[in-house]
């Protein structure tokens, strides 16, 4: 029998740990459907906030030798318009969907969550570190007391599950700790970092916003550890391990560490869709020629000192 | 993927709002008919712009001024300016070097299908073009593509040539003649209308798609052609008939 990919997150059922990460494709029906069909777990949408947002001038994307770097500035249509492909995805789409909302203050988290609920999404992730928007994501999540306010609130409206996407700088036990007692059902970890490239040749900034995240393997060691160091202290968490998820071995990395599952995002640049199979392939192989039953085994595997 | 720096060496106006944009590259690329570059001009902006031609480090890119970007580089740019450039992205025509093709372009659509129309006749293809303006001052790329086989030129409003729309002019031509295969690129209602008549046909056909592109590497989704999922930065800009096909009316095209 081959061995067993489908995981338990937060109550929800994934036919595989590959979710595909908030920011990449998610903001169409269309581009939903093929991410299923390319075989994901679940699927995050990009970040939705209430009114559309245009996001940044180009560019907006640069690729590094060693990862990438991004402003797109929360381009998104906004919950009325966006609740149309939303509702599409419900009746078609068969993997989890996971909203991604964004917002300002608490009644704007607030307000995109009802919408999203009521069109039939499957959970919940609350962007609370996006590095390089103004007024939106790491700007809300770096006061903790606020961030607990908004988790607190989409939870009175939300019986399903509730993930808080962290930065580097809140992926501490502690933190996440308050998040859980707020009573989010797990985190994403980690977004993209605050990073920014200039042009030797034109001797100025390349994105237009100058200010980007940066996303990639080169990310990768620190989203291990983040995701290590809150499985060692909250054993019970359910976690999405986010960071350089380019292949089975990176997914497989952040499983060892703790991770129920893993979101991949950038790495869709330079293996496009195919990724997904490439992973659930590498991981079945991988717990075939090892010996395991599940990938359910090997989450935190490598804590077993 | 970094940027590629390029020189221009040399501007011209091919109409009131067109000009041409001879560039020198500081690093050779390669690109297959049909992909496209993002090009960067810092503090500016970067735009999609596909290949009119390219032979070594020379490349040409035809501009029509329609925003901010475009209007910067016709107001401002000068031969001698640097530019820098990744790509070359997307995919390319998927062209065989046999037979006899027909080329359908709208505007200055036709800028990927002159380095397209290159290629074939570099590979003893037979070539007509059918190259469709607004009026007689719009005309330009007449004489190149002369160079590269037929032309037969449409003009809404004046008396260069067939006096219509260049579907009209298309729908005349492939009544009377034979081909293997049809591009097209233009706006997206000529597009989509070439394309259902090829299909009933029978006629192979494929067509550059335009669209907002800002990643230009397949992950921010913004390009995507709905409800297909499409992105035109990765799995296009040019699209075969067959994968439009549920744009098309589907319903009424047999086979």
């Amino acid at each position: 029998m081959s061995p067993d990919l489908e995981v338990e997150l937060a109550r929800l059922r994934l036919r595989n740990p590959a979710i595909l990460a908030s920011g990449i494709l998610g903001s169409s029906y269309g581009l939903m459907r093929r991410v299923e069909e390319a075989g994901a777990g679940a699927i995050t949408t990009k970040t939705i906030t209430r009114e559309p947002r245009e996001g940044y001038l180009n560019p907006v994307f640069v690729d590094l030798e060693f990862g990438y770097l991004n402003a797109m500035g929360l381009p998104n249509p906004g919950i009325t318009a966006f609740k149309m492909e939303l509702r599409r995805a419900a009746e078609n789409i068969r993997i989890p969907v996971i909203v991604s909302i964004g917002g300002r203050d608490e009644s704007e988290f607030i307000e995109v969550a009802e919408q999203a609920l009521d069109a039939g999404c499957n959970a919940i992730e609350l962007n609370l570190s996006c590095p390089h928007v103004g007024g939106y994501g790491l700007e809300i999540g770096s006061d903790i007391r606020l961030a607990c306010n908004i988790i607190r609130s989409i939870k009175s409206i939300s019986s399903r599950p509730v993930f808080a996407k962290i930065s580097v700088y809140q992926a501490r036990p502690d933190i996440v700790s308050r998040y859980i007692g707020s009573g989010a059902d797990g985190v994403t970890a980690i977004n993209t970092i605050r990073a920014a490239a200039i042009s030797v040749e034109s001797m100025t900034p390349i994105l237009s916003n100058i200010f980007g995240g940066l996303s990639g393997p080169c990310i990768r060691p620190i989203a291990v550890a983040a995701v290590y160091e809150i499985r060692r202290e909250l054993p019970d968490v359910p976690i999405i391990g986010v960071g350089g998820v380019d292949g089975w071995r990176a997914a497989l990395e952040l499983i060892l560490a703790g991770a129920n599952a893993v979101g991949v995002g950038s790495a869709i640049a330079r293996k496009d869709l195919e990724i997904f199979r490439e992973i659930i392939e590498g991981l079945r192989g991988f717990l075939a020629s090892r010996g395991f039953k599940s990938i359910k085994e090997l989450v935190g595997y490598a804590q077993r000192l | 993927m970094s940027y590629i720096t390029g020189v221009i060496e040399r501007i011209r106006n091919l109409t009131k709002s067109i000009k041409e944009y001879e560039i020198f590259l500081e690093d050779c690329v390669k690109p297959e008919p049909g992909q496209f570059v993002m090009l960067w001009i810092p503090r500016i902006g970067e735009i999609p712009l596909s290949f009119a031609d390219a032979e070594d480090n020379i490349i040409r890119f035809i501009v029509a001024r329609v925003g901010r970007v475009t209007g910067y580089m016709h107001e401002r740019l000068m031969a001698g300016d640097k530019v820098f450039i990744r790509g070359p992205l997307g995919r390319g025509f998927r062209w065989a070097p046999s037979g006899r093709a027909l080329l359908v372009a709208g505007g200055y659509g036709l800028a990927p299908l002159h380095f397209l129309a290159k290629k074939l006749r570099a590979a003893g293809c037979g070539v007509k073009a059918l190259l469709g303006f607004k009026s007689d001052d719009d005309v330009f790329y007449r004489e190149e593509f002369e160079r590269l086989g037929e032309v037969e030129i449409s003009v809404e409003h004046g008396s260069s040539g067939y006096r219509g729309t260049v579907l009209d002019l298309f729908r005349n031509v492939i009544q009377g003649e034979i081909y293997d295969m049809v591009y097209v690129c233009g706006k997206e209602e000529l597009n989509l209308a070439v394309m259902r008549e090829c299909l009933i046909a029978g006629l192979p056909v494929e067509a550059s798609f335009e669209r907002r592109i800002r990643c230009g590497a397949g992950i921010c989704g913004s390009c995507s052609i709905e409800p297909l999922g499409l992105r035109v930065c990765k799995d296009g800009p040019i699209f075969d008939g067959r994968m439009i096909m549920p744009m098309l009316g589907a319903e009424r095209i047999e086979g």
